[in-house]
């Protein structure tokens, strides 16, 4: 499929997360079905510096983890039918580098390695000036979709 | 390995349970590990094994380790 860019407001119609957790601000290049790679900036404003921590302000991991999570689903609902799909985490493994603080620009690169009947395993990388920061296996899904392949009863 | 050891091998790998838990009791969500995603693990690790494509009907169908052993014989698979 052919290569896409979507700007702040064009990516939000791929992905449903809206403020304050939104953790995209561009996707710069993203191929449907196979990945997605973007960027978010920084800002002293990010809403969670104040409190993340008032002394030392850093991006908490569980947003770089959340921020790669969200390329990983514009790469899926990029995909004919899908746009606007909501996705749910299934299992993520994370690993952390380094802090992520304001003013920094955090590259986000996502690569799908198997999209099946509602599943995807991907995995991606989010870095500050090409020093990693965040690496993660992840599992998402779409409900929607999942749940159309899924015995109707339990103890059948 | 033989059909039935490389159908009970997917079950066992996909929901760590012992072979002795293989039987007409091991259904859809019965045990923790048989959820949603577990389903799909499974099924995905049967169409590896066996080398085919199971069609949408039949994987929602899958509902037990028994009713498995009648779907796969559609897909010229004896247990």
């Amino acid at each position: 499929m052919d290569k896409l860019t979507l700007n702040c407001r064009e990516l939000q119609e791929y992905q449903p997360n809206r403020y304050p957790f939104l953790m995209i601000d561009h996707v710069d290049e993203v191929v449907p079905g196979q990945y997605a790679k973007g960027y978010k900036n920084l800002t002293n404003n990010e809403w969670y510096f104040p409190v993340h921590f008032p002394e030392g302000p850093n991006m908490p991991g569980a947003l770089q983890l959340e921020a790669l999570a969200q390329m990983l689903t514009v790469a899926i609902t990029t995909l004919p039918g899908l746009k606007g799909k909501v996705t749910h985490a299934l299992q993520h493994t994370v690993r952390f580098k380094r802090e992520v603080l304001p003013g920094e620009k955090l590259d986000i690169s996502c690569e799908v390695l198997s999209w099946k009947r509602g599943i995807c395993k991907g995995k991606g990388i989010a870095s500050v000036n090409g020093e990693p920061a965040c690496e993660a296996e992840m599992m998402i899904t779409i409900p929607e979709i999942l749940e159309e392949f899924l015995p109707k009863a339990k103890g059948k | 390995m033989n059909n039935k050891e490389k159908y009970d091998q997917a079950f066992i790998e996909s929901f760590s349970v012992e072979a002795d838990a293989l039987n007409e009791n091991l259904t859809y969500q019965s045990i923790a590990e048989w959820d949603s995603v577990g389903h799909m693990g499974l099924i995905a690790a049967l169409e590896d094994a066996f080398d085919i494509m199971m069609d949408t009907e039949d994987i929602i169908e899958f509902g037990s380790y028994t009713i498995g052993i009648d779907i796969m014989k559609k897909y010229k698979v004896e247990i």
